[in-house]
């Protein structure tokens, strides 16, 4: 059992030759990647046949020409350009805004003392297991009777609010590896609680941040509930939306609706792989805080 | 006395501090809820003006219908097998990869890739695949295996947790992979010294240093597969018959098309007291565990 | 040849222009682009049209070019996604100033949460959904009156059960056929005629057997399939004897445990079942519909949508429809009134809703084009599709015979969601050997509450 070797730089294991541990575990691995991939060849196996390909020929077999017509549809269905930059614009801006309020939020349960701060945790906490699902209705009626609906604002200000239970147990658990003496010092010096909070603990908390911003973006990115209520306008639309409505009309369709699989979740792959680097940094922090 | 009044005006501030997110969070989540469960004592059907009250009759009647303990029960089964099959394949494929094997990061990136498609979509190519495509396999291999798991009430629970954990699996590893390799090199060594074989520096190093990473995982698998309903939607639709029902799915099913929005509310109170119920007791559990080691 | 065509054009539009006697001002959209062969009765039939919409002061909103964006909800079936394009190409063709916002949602699944959402709110201007629909959200009193004007143009039939208390709220804009189809060349081949009976049924499904004929083609992984066969069955062994069976049922008179006819009705699902393929349960509509064509089955219970598939599948496809044999031998082939435009009671924009009424109730162009893409038959005056329909002939010749019921009947008798659609789920878990047939019928009266809108 290599497997528990440990080596500083995975770089350094290019050098070592295999031992037979090693060498099975490659292979294992290998046929789960061939596994995982499979239903994602299957995807782009469809979204390139006809549809007379799609049910008189074997699924497994490769088209017979690359029929770039239904990523034309798909395409054009989408509106891929505004629904990207929408769906962009909700994500960047809501997780920022989260990260700054979760941390001082966190920050602030953590360091005051009473029933007030206890209560205040729990209090956020329960929203990491409502299930909005279930509220779609009472959510809608609030979002409508504060002017929240179909705007960006509004979508972002909701986001924020069901994001912020999440972000307040994340970041509670970091905060309270910020060493209290240098707090104390800082604020011996005069610096006020707020001021404390951003020349202090704010830089300790950065690869917390990093976490929080990288699980929050997943949820966002991919939300349709929240998406679908309040911004169902045709300028505001994400991206989720736009493909599973063009998915719920298009299921008889789905050579299509295979091609817009692929076109949506191209960006955002190419998203991940290019940010790979900090999105597993931000990982780390996150499964290793104190 | 000084230092109290200290404290006194520091929690001021600090409570200053936490107002606007819990403002925020207040209008956007409690209200709702505080809303659905004003709705949960009427008999209201979600469309019309009036909105009777009707006590807790609803609540009482939740606990008469046999289609709601259903699909409680699919709904429990699939978590718990969630919770285990997602947590241990993450952390086998994690500590795969953090053998020392080569093209770590290509394998990452192919498990990942499934949590970027949105649940809706993974729920119909399962579809496709278990009724249309693996079923080629069997001509093609002459073998004769039984693909199609959506297809029985028998095997439709496999067939989901598989989808849900092809789409999962890569995420959840990364959070493992993550804490696998910010472990200190030297307690294993330490480890080593003391005599502990492979199996013991696992139980005994890895486990206990991945402990955090572990409460995040099992929290967030459980309480994710609690509020299972876009996978559904797209794959078996509950089906068949009411196999794969969960209780997401048969409140959208009462509240909506069934116009039984106080009677779905019901549902949804009780969903969540029931989920906050199973968190408090798992990050209970898991924190104590953590304190220990 | 294309002068033959522009003569016609011009011929019809100054038909157009003497009938109506306001000049060649009237931008006669719809003869423009019309086929030679039935330009001219479209003509005709455009003109008074426009004369009353001038009346009407619809037009007014084109004149003064004044820019209008309307909100509409469409619910769609799955053969429906796509007209949105051609009425909003139809619309800018005549009314240009008006614009439509579309939020498309499939009638199945987000149509309702939508219309719920709405109903908080309120509605968008036009909401395109199913017949049945107009009763519901009717009785919220949100929906407005539809202009005679507009209901004039549409068939009789479409208006019967749109209409309450006098006033009708939804132009019902086609319909679709719902019964057996069958594969005409292997019918032929085995010499099986169309069944009337229960017997003659049962005679082709065991030839089949006999034969390794797959009888019923079918896709019970999507419940919706189910409880629509269940419908078609209950309106010709259940509402054909009892037309108010829903409103007995709901004083207590009469259940599925005790009506005999009504559980003959959920036990032709069992009928189906045992003569299907074993992997109905995966299987969905088009990869069912596919199987259909392909030859593999000799009949499936469904409706129109299937026909856009079947033939997108091959063109050439043969296939005919008749009503599922009820017990007595009278079976009349079903009819649906599907798509229904509603209204808001609270638009801000009564002047240009009426023109996209104006549009889609007079311009044949565009109901032509719609019909043809989505295979269903027309609910207008004087339209009719020009698709081939292979089972056309069977559908004229029960239509001729009056062998043709409303299903509308039945949906309001017994609501879909809520009830039906619960039903279904009760009828695939019986079918899956999980319940019992008696549990599945209990079940289906306990649910008696939720059986009616009110």
């Amino acid at each position: 059992m290599a497997i528990l070797k440990r080596t500083k730089q995975a770089d350094d294991i290019f050098q070592k030759p295999y031992t037979k541990s090693t060498l099975i575990v490659q292979i294992v691995m290998t046929v789960v990647a061939l596994l995982f991939l499979f239903p994602l060849f299957v995807i782009l196996n469809y979204s390139f046949k006809t549809k007379k390909e799609l049910y008189l020929t074997s699924p497994l077999k490769l088209p017979d020409s690359l029929q770039w017509a239904n990523y034309e549809a798909a395409l054009k269905k989408l509106n891929l350009t505004t629904t990207f930059t929408n769906t962009f614009i909700y994500t960047a801006v809501s997780v920022l805004i989260l990260a700054l309020l979760c941390g001082i939020t966190a920050w602030a349960i953590s360091r005051g003392k009473g029933k007030f701060f206890q209560f205040s945790f729990v209090y956020f906490v329960i929203g990491i297991l409502i299930p909005f699902q279930a509220l779609f209705l009472p959510i809608y009626t609030i979002g409508y009777k504060m002017h929240l609906t179909n705007t960006r604002y509004g979508i972002i200000f909701m986001y924020i609010a069901t994001g912020i239970s999440f972000g307040v147990f994340l970041m509670n658990s970091f905060v309270s590896t910020v060493p209290l003496e240098l707090e104390e010092a800082a604020r011996i010096d005069g610096c006020s609680v707020v001021k404390t909070y951003f020349i202090i603990v704010f830089p300790l908390l950065k690869p917390a941040f990093a976490t929080l911003i990288i699980m929050q973006s997943f949820q966002i990115w991919n939300d349709y509930l929240l998406a679908s209520l309040y911004v169902s306008k045709k300028g505001l639309k994400t991206l989720t939306v736009a493909i599973q409505s063009l998915f719920s009309a298009q299921v008889s369709d789905y050579t299509t609706a295979m091609a817009a699989i692929v076109v949506s979740v191209l960006p955002i792959s190419i998203l991940f792989l290019s940010l790979q680097k900090y999105f597993i940094k931000g990982m780390t922090v996150g499964a290793v805080k104190g | 006395m000084k230092k109290k009044t200290m404290q006194d005006k520091m929690n001021r501030q600090y409570i200053l501090l936490i107002l606007p997110g819990m403002v925020i969070f207040t209008i956007g989540v409690i209200l709702p809820l505080l809303l659905a469960f004003r709705y949960s004592v009427t008999s209201w059907d979600g469309m019309s003006v009036e909105k009777e009250f009707v006590g807790i009759s609803n609540y009482i009647n939740l606990w008469k219908d046999a289609n709601f303990r259903q699909a409680w029960w699919f709904t429990i089964k699939f978590t718990i097998a969630n919770t285990i099959v997602q947590n241990v394949f993450a952390l086998l494929f994690a500590v795969a990869l953090d053998s020392g094997i080569k093209g770590q990061k290509i394998y990452r990136t192919i498990l990942f890739i499934p949590c970027l498609v949105s649940a809706v979509i993974v729920g119909f190519v399962w579809l496709k695949l278990y009724s249309n495509v693996l079923p080629e396999l069997n001509e093609v291999f002459g073998t004769n295996i039984n693909f199609l798991l959506f297809g029985d009430g028998k095997t439709v629970l496999r067939g989901l947790v598989i989808a849900n954990n092809w789409q999962w699996i890569g995420y959840w590893m990364l959070i493992y992979l993550a804490g696998l390799q910010s472990v200190p090199s030297d307690l294993y060594e330490a480890a080593k010294v003391d005599g502990a074989n492979a199996v013991q520096r696992f139980f005994n190093v890895t486990i206990p240093m991945l402990a955090p990473a572990i409460t995040i995982c099992v929290v967030g698998i459980t309480t994710g597969s609690l509020k299972v309903y876009d996978l559904l939607v797209s794959s078996t639709g509950g089906g068949p018959g009411r196999s794969s029902t969960s209780v997401i799915q048969m409140i959208y099913a009462t509240a909506i098309s069934g116009r039984q929005y106080g009677y779905g509310s019901a549902m949804s109170v009780t969903l969540v007291f029931i989920l906050l119920l199973v968190a408090m007791i798992q990050v209970k559990g898991l924190k104590s565990k953590e304190v220990q080691s | 040849m294309k002068k033959k065509l522009l003569s016609a054009i011009l011929c019809s539009a100054m038909a157009a222009s003497v009938l109506t006697g306001c000049g060649g001002s009237s931008d006669d959209g719809g003869a423009a682009s019309a086929p030679a062969e039935d330009s001219a009765p479209v003509a005709e039939e455009a003109a008074p049209a426009e004369e009353t919409a001038a009346e009407e002061e619809a037009p007014a909103a084109a004149a003064d070019g004044e820019e209008v964006t309307l909100t509409v909800l469409a619910g769609q079936s799955t053969t429906d996604a796509g007209i949105e394009d051609m009425i909003d190409e139809a619309l800018a063709a005549k009314y240009p100033n008006i614009t439509l916002e579309w939020e498309c949602t499939g009638w199945d699944g987000e149509f309702h949460p939508k219309m719920q959402q709405y109903l908080q709110s309120g509605l968008p201007d036009i909401i395109i959904g199913k017949a049945q629909d107009v009763a519901t959200y009717a009785s919220q009193g949100v929906l407005g009156e539809i202009d005679s004007t507009y209901l004039d143009r549409g068939l009789d039939a479409a208006r019967e059960n749109v209409t309450f208390d006098g006033k009708t709220y939804g132009l019902v804009y086609n319909a679709l056929y719902q019964g057996v189809y069958y594969n005409k060349a292997m019918f032929a081949e085995n010499g099986w005629s169309v069944p009337t009976t229960q017997a003659e049924l049962q005679a082709i499904v065991d030839d089949c057997n006999a034969k390794g004929i797959i009888p019923f083609a079918s896709h019970m992984v999507d419940t919706w399939s189910i409880g629509n066969v269940t419908m078609q069955f209950m309106m010709n062994d259940v509402f054909n004897n009892t037309p108010d069976w829903g409103d007995k049922f709901r004083a207590g008179e009469v259940s599925f445990s005790e009506d005999e006819a009504a559980q003959t009705a959920y036990s032709y699902n069992k009928l189906i079942f045992d003569n299907t393929y074993p992997e109905t349960f995966s299987t969905e509509q088009t990869d069912c519909d596919a199987r259909m064509v392909l030859g593999e089955a000799a009949m499936k219970v469904s409706g129109s949508w299937s026909i856009q598939n079947f033939l997108d599948i091959d063109e050439n496809f043969d296939f005919g429809i008749f009503p599922f044999p009820n017990q007595t031998g009278d079976s009349k082939l079903i009819f649906e009134p599907n798509i229904a435009i509603m209204t808001s009671a609270e638009t801000e924009h009564q002047d240009a809703v009426n023109c996209v009424l104006d549009v889609l109730s007079g311009d044949k162009d565009l109901a032509v084009e719609i019909l043809d893409f989505t295979k269903t038959a027309s609910m207008l005056k004087d339209v009719a599709p020009t698709f081939p329909n292979p089972s056309q002939t069977d559908i004229d010749e029960y239509a001729a015979k009056g062998m043709i019921v409303d299903v509308t009947l039945g949906n309001n008798q017994l609501v879909w969601g809520g009830f039906q659609e619960e039903n279904a789920a009760d009828i695939a878990a019986y079918l899956q050997g999980d319940i019992s047939f008696e549990d599945c019928l209990a079940a289906s009266d306990a649910r008696v509450s939720s059986s009616s809108v009110q």
